[in-house]
């Protein structure tokens, strides 16, 4: 008779803390899944989309995307021609050293052939180099090139956004996830294909 | 009095009956005042189908076209309405969204300003993401098609579960016009029957206050109109509370599982208090 | 490995009395063998308490204690934050159900005499506990800053402003402006938070300390510790663990079932958990039809509303709370439970329910003349159960109550 008693015994406490155990997960997942970014979070951090097809050549058009400058260049024929004519003074010039999301698509570093979209968030320390498109001599470089100078300690980009040798930035200006549908540009989604 | 009388409250379960039958007897001694629905008397009756969601697109349809244009929903986001009411947010967005700088993201503010809005009705248009909750959802079907036509008033109209509205009547090319009318209705004896003459006809008496729309006035039957404004009011019931359908259904398997843990806990319990229970 | 977690353990254990204090208070603590479901109460209260201090938690972290912002956020929270809906309703389902669940447990003392001597302490402890809950259901259902929460908060400042002297001055003082604003919101929101809640979990921790101390009682009023076996354990009694454990779980999975339906399927209550009319926001310039308290204040509402004058009104509502500190001193029956209590003890303490659920309903509906009288004479029972109690309770004639369980 004791025997019979345990077993029943042991089968109701395996039942009951089975049940009572299985029903832990249920009741964290409110409180864990509360962390998550609510609907707000997500609207604010949603792609932005603009028409860039009435961009000038040669100009550059600032957005934000999450709190973050995001630089657009609208490349001229001749600085497309000479997009590699800092190469010697590049640290990275075919950005190995970082997550290049798009990489070897275009000489732009960006899913079009025409424009370039870059964070502008100088990697040193966080501040947002200027744009400096002219082909002449600077203070901070005698054959400057064109491309973006970092005004806060003096680190030098090219007009793709790569960075130069010798500055205190280590890395290629990064490039968002983005894409192009005829003349909109969508920056914070990758779009599928490419 | 000694204890022996009240034998019949002898187990808890009778005790708990008698106190609330005595709550009941103490509680109808005074009737209901003046209801909800003002002179409309009861309200409809309205049972929301949040499941149906053809039901809900109409009713979004409805709200975005006539009035969004006045009211907004502050609170509620536009792709979140599109997702829930399972309409492709392409669609939603070239068909119900008309300004169309507006992101899926964004809340439903809309289009009306405060300041511009009191100055011209008196009172600026209040938000209706919550007004399904703030006056139920019978108080807003039934408000919908209680509009009559009343020429001592601003806007011609006046509503019969909320008078004096500041509203005009937005639908009334849809419904038609509705005036109070008087009817011929039997007088009702004491004995729930309805009165008789001595020829056996029945007698009648002029009631008035009731409603009566002008057939063929509107663009729609009453059939028609009820059933849009059935979708409508369905519609502001989502919006006030999106959750209300998952929650419903979530709560069926929080029951089951909770009664499952009692009845297991329940046998747990009585194999162990064998052990003192001779 | 178990060795190694053995040897922790110890080592623990002889700087810090774990073993014994878990041994002591949890798993050998004796327990009355024979109890009933009405002594379930009390583990559910400490169960809402958990539930609410973690749903709480939780609602903090999106709540905005703004006047601008608070009612906007939460909306944020049932729309936006994943689950958000979830822990809104827990905490407000939390509570009507820590209430209804602490007046079942207050009703429990009254029935079998748990406040009688030596547990005084625990019952103070406990009337203690039910002032501050009062208090933070009070502070917490401000914090949405809806039309209840406004127009609520303004008559029951108010109420202050009837103390004489102090009272206008208090007013301002206790609203920290000259009219319910945000700063309100702000000192409430502290106050609900952080204050009551760590006051509430000390008080619960008093009271069953002192509960501990003196031994749980039950429904015949028997004192288990006058028969002990030859360990010193009262011989009626069963350790806390499994038995008493496995009694809670099921008491637990019931309250929890209950709880559920409400949670999903009617988590307004009707317009008595949430009332509709704090689904608007805070207006000051209009006020709502009826303003009525939620559904847990309404007695006190009621015989507020039966006294005309505003500071007697006050005085009655205030002693009807404080008269029950004083129970312990007021029953002077030589037995605890009412099994075992005369006839007049019986029809007072039923009389007692019935006026108080009488005088509940009469606090949610408008005032008309009949439900004034009807609130008097309510009233007027209340406070006779507690005022005749030294005399009924000393002269009606006891049954005689067994020795043993």
């Amino acid at each position: 008779m004791q025997e019979k008693d345990n077993t029943r015994r042991k089968v109701l406490i395996g039942l009951t803390s089975a049940v009572g155990l299985s029903g832990i997960p249920f009741a964290a997942t409110p409180f864990i899944a509360a962390w998550n970014p609510s609907a707000k979070a997500k609207a604010a951090g949603a792609s932005v989309k603009l028409d860039v097809s009435k961009m000038q050549y040669g100009q550059q058009i600032q957005v934000a995307w999450r709190k973050q400058p995001v630089f657009i260049i609208r490349h001229t024929q001749e600085s497309l021609q000479n997009i590699d004519a800092a190469l010697p003074k590049l640290a990275d010039p075919n950005s190995d050293q970082i997550e290049e999301p798009y990489k070897g698509m275009n000489p732009t570093r960006s899913k079009s052939s025409e424009y370039t979209v870059i964070a502008g968030v100088c990697t040193h320390l966080g501040c947002s180099p200027k744009y400096h498109p002219e082909v002449e001599p600077k203070p901070w470089d005698a054959s400057w090139a064109g491309g973006f100078f970092c005004p806060c300690h003096g680190s030098m980009f090219d007009m793709v956004g790569r960075v130069y040798k010798g500055v205190p930035a280590p890395t290629n200006l990064p490039v968002p996830p983005h894409f192009f549908k005829g003349s909109i540009l969508t920056i914070g989604e990758d779009g599928g294909t490419a | 009095m000694n204890i022996r009388s009240l034998k019949f409250l002898d187990n808890k379960f009778k005790q708990y009956l008698f106190l609330l039958g005595i709550v009941f007897f103490v509680n109808n001694i005074d009737s209901a005042e003046g209801g909800p629905c003002k002179d409309y008397g009861d309200c409809d009756e309205f049972k929301y189908s949040l499941n149906d969601m053809a039901s809900l697109q109409r009713g979004a349809s409805t709200f975005l076209n006539y009035c969004y244009g006045c009211h907004s929903l502050q609170y509620s986001r536009w792709g979140r309405v599109a997702t829930d009411l399972q309409i492709p947010e392409e669609i939603f967005f070239e068909n119900l969204v008309f300004d169309k700088t507006i992101k899926p993201g964004d809340l439903m503010i809309g289009s009306m300003s405060k300041e511009k809005s009191a100055e011209w009705f008196g009172v600026a248009p209040p938000d209706l993401t919550l007004i399904s909750r703030v006056r139920g959802d019978d108080w807003i079907y039934s408000y919908l098609r209680a509009y009559y036509e009343d020429s001592s008033k601003q806007y011609g109209v006046n509503n019969l579960v909320y008078p004096g509205t500041a509203m005009p009547n937005v639908l009334a090319a849809l419904q038609g016009s509705q005036k109070l009318v008087c009817k011929d209705v039997p007088v009702i004896a004491k004995n729930g029957g309805e009165k008789r003459d001595d020829y056996g006809n029945t007698i009648t008496k002029q009631k008035c206050g009731y409603l009566e729309v002008d057939e063929g006035s509107g663009e729609l039957s009453k059939e028609q109109f009820d059933k849009l404004i059935y979708d409508l009011t369905n519609f502001l019931v989502y919006v006030g509370e999106p959750a209300k359908a998952t929650r419903e259904r979530m709560g069926w398997y929080v029951i089951f599982y909770f009664l499952i843990f009692t009845a297991l806990s329940a046998l747990l319990y009585r194999e162990y208090h064998k052990d003192y229970y001779k | 490995m178990s060795e190694m977690v053995g040897r922790l353990f110890n080592w623990v254990n002889d700087r810090l009395p774990v073993a014994n204090t878990f041994e002591r208070h949890l798993s050998k603590h004796p327990v009355p063998s024979k109890v009933n479901f009405w002594y379930l109460f009390g583990a559910l209260a400490s169960v809402v308490l958990i539930i609410q201090i973690v749903s709480g938690i939780w609602l903090i972290m999106p709540y905005s204690n703004t006047e601008e912002e608070a009612f906007a956020s939460i909306e944020y929270i049932m729309r936006d934050v994943d689950y958000g809906w979830v822990i809104r309703y827990m905490h407000t389902t939390g509570a009507s159900m820590f209430f209804a669940v602490v007046y079942l447990h207050m009703f429990r003392g009254l029935l079998y005499g748990s406040y009688q001597k030596p547990k005084e302490l625990v019952w103070i402890f406990g009337c203690t506990i039910y002032l501050a809950m009062m208090a933070e259901g009070f502070l917490g259902y401000v914090l949405p800053y809806g039309q209840m929460s406004y127009w609520g908060a303004q008559v029951i400042i108010s109420l202050f402003g009837a103390i004489p002297y102090i009272g206008e001055s208090l007013e301002l003082w206790i609203r920290g402006d000259y009219y319910i604003s945000g700063i309100t919101v702000s000192r409430f929101f502290a106050l609900h938070v952080v204050a009551l809640p760590l006051v509430l979990i000390a008080l619960v921790f008093l009271h069953l300390v002192a509960l501990h101390e003196v031994g749980a009682g039950n429904p015949e009023g028997v004192d288990i510790e006058e028969h002990l076996d030859e360990d010193g354990v009262p011989l009626d009694s069963v350790p806390f663990f499994p038995y008493k454990v496995l009694n809670a779980l099921v008491g637990i999975g019931v309250f929890m079932t209950v709880f559920a339906i409400i949670m999903f399927f009617f988590p307004e209550g009707g317009g008595y958990f949430i009332e509709m009319a704090n689904f608007e926001e805070a207006n000051p310039l209009v006020t709502p039809e009826h303003i009525a308290p939620v559904w847990y204040y309404s007695p006190y509402y009621a015989m507020l509303r039966a006294v005309p004058d505003k500071l007697g009104g006050l005085i009655v509502m205030g002693s009807a709370v404080a008269i029950l500190f004083v129970v312990p001193w007021l029953d002077k029956s030589k037995v605890a439970s009412i099994r075992y209590k005369g006839i007049y003890s019986k029809v007072a303490l039923a009389m007692f329910g019935i006026s108080f659920i009488t005088l509940g309903y009469l606090g949610t509906v408008g005032v008309t003349e009949v439900r004034k009288t009807m609130s008097v004479i309510c009233t007027i029972i209340y406070f006779a159960f507690f005022l005749l109690m030294p005399i009924y309770t000393k002269y009606e004639k006891t049954l005689e109550v067994p020795k043993r369980l």
